[in-house]
């Protein structure tokens, strides 16, 4: 359908091109390219399961069209961490067992990740405000909130981590990551 | 003694047992079913989800996500009726046939579309729905049906193509209400000789596609009592519930193809593989053996996918194509094209003593099945036999429903499946029956709900013989306590402004555990090498953690970690037979499967570790990954047996397990909701602080996932009473048509939800567990009309709950 055209972006920190017609979203793009992280739940920009992160920005990736990304910095759930190096805030989502079905995880992440960087220490009326854009219909949000409490908390400590040498405090232990297991001399 | 143990006793000794009769007295538990929280190593800990990590990474596949595996794939659109009655004259194909990119255009004349009818309904064979739905349909009964497809290179070109095939129809008049639809006058929308409907009562000139009624003691006879009597009062209510959506965060998605050795593969969202398979085979008429259901990581499913909705257009267009086709619904569909909870319209009447004992609960039920029929009588009755066991002491009870149609969408199966509307007319009910005796509604409550060791016999209001089911785990006194406590009953500060009124209501609630004696969970288990498991079962995990609940259970057993059971995700050619998620079942009877099947497993790992530590097998115990002597103190590790069992020098044979499990119990779990409200006078707006539900499940085998089940269908349970309702224009035609127009709460507007599990020890169940998933959608809407009443003095008994409907009742005091 339409004429193919190309779109030269980022994604993930690598310089990729697509080709992509004048009705495809983001979503579509990534998708047939085999990003299949973000999730098509309505395509109408209501559920925000399809939630990447454009220029530092998270954005519903279904209502955005392809053509306005030309250029721009895409990072999806993709380039966080694997099973078992977990992101921090992937890391929390686990412990603190705030999925079900997990329809809605890559996207309730990716905007996490938007959150903490713009506001690294939430309260939880900020939390619930970030996060009314995206639906969980499994877990009532209780534990998804708690999750995203808890990954400011994980990503503070690593940044502190980064600001002094590499070493989780002695009172904590991490999930997927490589730092010390608890207990272990350093 | 109570009542209905009096009653158990008359049945007894009457003679005649009919063939639902169980005596339910004794039940010889296994060894080793029940254990301390000491004893137990896997079972009520907080295993990590199995498949937790590859969902967060983003690499969980769902059924969309598969398209990469099929070479040639074609994509699919539907084409729906855009009147809400009426019959299709013509159907013009030819603009979209031509198109470049489109593989098929199905219609109901095309060849590779069955024209016998079939119920979407995926229960048991044989369906207790009427088969009265076509793939693809020239009458239309609703703005939805079906009429023709299509199948392209991409999404967008089959949508295009979609849209460029033109209907024609001759239109009828059209009915949108339950009360207008059993007029005589009205149109008639099915007619009688074109459905096989095994439901009784069905009188479709009526528009009744079922009826039932059931009584316990004598209903009338105590309603005549009371009109005559001074001690015995009368209360009389009415009580309403609309559609609601599943708002399934997957959309309904289906591939379709004939695999390399010519049979029908599908990989679907599914919530009942085995039932796919048998209706699809049936609809199709191709053998059981030749079509093979695949169910991938499936995204939810609340009961929206124990219907066969997308799969049959989806294999009659790859059979057109001649390739493999997916078909995924768009949410405009999932609104008003797939399925919902049914809108019901409810009356209580019943006959109390001064001194609060129910005398007689009379209820009596009009559901709107909208166009077809699936669940039409099994949902319905559930309204009604659902919540009456609460108060099975009550010596009179009668219920009666109708299913009736509409020419609105088709209403199927909803976590709660009728619970929830049975639930806000019997517990909004019994709250104004303690009001009108001014008795506290916990106390009223308390005095007439079911408690352990209880004789059930309301559940069994629609059956034909006598009935009882005895009540051998309960914990409700408990979760009554806990929840009052947690939510500060009776304590709460009234706000300073004087408009402002706070308050608590509360509601109880129950459920089952599986439908009884209409059920079948299989589980096979082999061990490896390395002291590690395989486990197959058909338990379906759509997304609850079913399948990390199973690998606790088999580890309980086998002394493994339940991270060394891989659970198998569900596929009729590979799994055991199961008949899927749905009516609460899973953990309970699918887990009682994996239960015997590791135990048969187990009783093999200890003949090999009898030879290795050359010690008699009834002194052994499997623990901490290790078979061990009682006696001696000795041990041999899971792996050691493991290579034993397959290069040892002399006996060499699997370790395999195998069990089914079927059974005629259903206990039921327990609960009691409650809520927290500000309203103000002024406006009817309300605040809602807090929900909490306290419940009784048995023993949870995972607090984690069973705190999920609560908290999300405390959510979904909050939204039937403030903001589901689907509106249509006066055509039929829906105006909900996404998330943007229905009321689903978002974390800025969910109010906090506090789960509280009760244990209590269910002896039929898999170390003591009963079921958790459907029972917290059920008394949300009763108790926060009841703590509306409680704080501003009205009674909202439609729902959704709004401010102005308070502000309307409050204008009218």
């Amino acid at each position: 359908m339409g004429t193919d055209m190309e779109i030269d972006l980022t994604l993930n920190g690598e310089a990729v091109a697509f080709q992509a017609t004048r009705s495809d979203s983001l979503l579509d793009v990534l998708r047939q390219s085999g990003y299949t992280g973000a999730k098509r739940g309505c395509n109408t920009g209501d559920c925000g399961f399809c939630t990447v992160i454009v220029d530092g920005e998270p954005i519903k990736s279904c209502i955005e069209p392809a053509i306005r990304i030309d250029g721009a910095e895409v990072e999806t759930i993709e380039n966080l961490g694997s099973q078992d190096d977990l992101h921090p805030i992937q890391a929390a989502f686990v412990d603190n067992a705030a999925l079900q079905c997990g329809f809605c995880i890559p996207g309730m992440i990716m905007r996490t990740k938007g959150l903490l960087e713009a506001n690294p220490d939430p309260d939880d009326e900020e939390i619930r405000d970030a996060l009314s854009g995206n639906l969980c219909r499994c877990t009532g949000y209780e534990k998804i909130l708690d999750a995203v409490a808890d990954a400011a908390d994980r990503v503070a400590s690593e940044t502190d981590m980064v600001a002094d040498g590499g070493q989780v405090p002695d009172s904590q232990s991490c999930t997927g990551c490589d730092c010390y297991p608890t207990g272990e001399s350093r | 003694m109570s009542r209905t143990d009096k009653q158990d006793e008359k049945n007894q000794s009457g003679g005649s047992v009919s063939k639902d009769t169980v005596s339910h007295d004794a039940w010889d538990e296994h060894p080793g079913n029940k254990k301390t929280h000491d004893e137990r190593d896997s079972v009520s800990s907080r295993t990590e989800k199995t498949d937790a990590r590859k969902i967060v990474t983003g690499e969980a596949k769902y059924t969309a996500d598969h398209v990469a595996g099929f070479q040639n794939l074609a994509e699919a659109a539907v084409v729906r009726s855009e009147i809400a009655h009426g019959v299709v004259t013509d159907i013009e194909t030819s603009a979209a046939t031509e198109m470049d990119g489109v593989y098929a255009v199905i219609t109901p004349d095309s060849p590779s579309v069955p024209n016998k009818p079939y119920t979407s309904a995926g229960q048991s064979y044989p369906e207790p729905s009427p088969r009265d739905l076509h793939v693809l349909r020239k009458q239309v009964r609703y703005v939805g049906d079906p009429i023709a497809a299509v199948a392209a290179e991409d999404a967008a070109t089959a949508k295009a193509a979609a849209r460029q095939i033109t209907v024609t129809y001759d239109e009828y008049d059209a009915v949108f209400d339950t009360e207008e639809a059993m007029d005589k006058d009205a149109p008639q929308i099915h007619d009688q000789d074109d459905i096989e409907n095994p439901q009784p009562g069905a009188d479709y000139e009526q528009n009744i596609e079922a009826h039932q009624e059931g009584e316990i003691g004598e209903v009338d006879a105590a309603f005549e009592a009371a009109a005559t009597s001074d001690e015995l009062t009368v209360v009389e209510t009415e009580w309403e519930t609309p559609y609601q959506s599943h708002c399934v965060p997957e959309p309904h998605t289906t591939i379709a193809h004939r695999d390399e050795n010519d049979r029908y593969h599908l990989v679907t969202s599914t919530q009942v593989p085995y039932h796919v398979r048998r209706q699809l085979a049936h609809l199709f008429d191709v053998p059981i053996r030749d079509v093979r259901v695949t169910k991938p990581q499936v995204g939810a499913g609340f009961g929206s996918k124990q219907s066969m909705v997308i799969e049959p257009i989806t294999l009659a267009l790859s059979l057109a194509a001649e390739r493999p086709v997916k078909l995924e619904a768009t949410r405009r569909e999932e609104f008003h094209a797939m399925r919902l909870r049914r809108p019901s319209r409810t009356k209580v009447r019943s006959v109390v003593s001064d001194d609060g004992e129910l005398e007689a609960l009379d209820m009596s039920v009009v559901t709107n099945s909208g166009a077809y029929g699936p669940h039409g009588m099994t949902a319905a009755g559930a309204i009604g036999k659902k919540p009456l066991p609460l108060y099975t002491h009550t010596p009179n009870i009668h219920f009666e429903m109708d299913a009736v149609h509409t020419n609105l969408p088709i209403a199927g199966a909803m976590r709660g499946y009728g619970a929830p509307q049975g639930h806000f007319a019997v517990e909004g009910h019994i709250d104004e029956v303690a009001r009108k005796l001014d008795i506290d509604p916990i106390d009223f409550r308390a005095q007439n709900c079911i408690g352990e060791g209880d004789l059930d016999i309301a559940s069994g209001i629609l059956k034909d013989g006598e009935y009882g089911r005895r009540i051998r785990s309960c914990g409700l006194k408990e979760c009554i306590e806990r929840g009052s406590d947690a939510i500060g009953w009776n304590e709460v500060d009234q706000p300073d402004a004087e408009h402002l009124h706070r308050a608590c209501g509360m509601a109880l609630a129950t459920q089952g555990s599986g439908i009884p004696g209409d059920e079948l969970g299989a589980a096979h288990i082999k061990m490896n090498e390395d002291g590690s498991f395989i486990l197959q079962t058909g338990a379906v995990d759509i997304g609850t953690g079913a399948d990390t609940a199973m690998s606790q259970i088999a580890a309980e057993v086998l002394g493994a970690p339940p991270e060394d059971i891989v659970v198998q995700p569900s596929d009729t050619d590979i799994s055991p037979f199961d008949y899927g998620a749905y009516a609460s079942s899973t953990t309970y009877v699918t887990g009682q499967a994996v239960q015997q099947a590791a135990l048969d497993a187990r009783d093999q790992l200890f003949e090999f570790a009898a030879q290795l530590l050359d010690e008699p097998v009834d002194r052994l115990v499997a623990r901490s990954e290790k078979v061990y002597s009682e006696k001696t103190g000795q041990s041999v590790t899971l792996e050691e047996i493991g290579y034993a069992s397959i290069y040892g020098d002399e006996v060499r044979a699997q370790i395999m397990g195998e069990a089914s499990h079927s059974t005629d119990e259903s206990p039921p779990p327990f609960g009691a909701q409650f809520v927290d409200v500000t309203v103000d006078g002024r406006t009817g707006e309300f605040e809602v602080h807090d929900l909490v539900f306290a419940v009784d499940c048995g023993v949870a085998i995972n607090p984690d996932l069973a705190e999920g089940q609560v908290t999300g269908a405390m959510h979904m349970s909050y939204e039937l009473a403030t903001g589901a309702d689907l509106s249509f224009d006066d055509d039929g035609t829906p105006e909900t048509l996404g998330f943007r127009h229905y009321g689903m709460p978002r974390t800025s507007d969910q109010p906090p939800l506090t789960p509280i599990l009760i244990e209590t020890h269910e002896p039929t169940g898999p170390f003591g567990a009963k079921s958790i998933a459907e029972i917290p959608t059920n008394a949300v809407p009763p108790a926060l009309s009841n703590a509306i009443r409680r704080a501003v003095g009205v009674r909202i008994s439609d729902l959704p709950i709004t401010a102005e409907k308070i502000k309307t009742a409050l204008n009218k005091q």
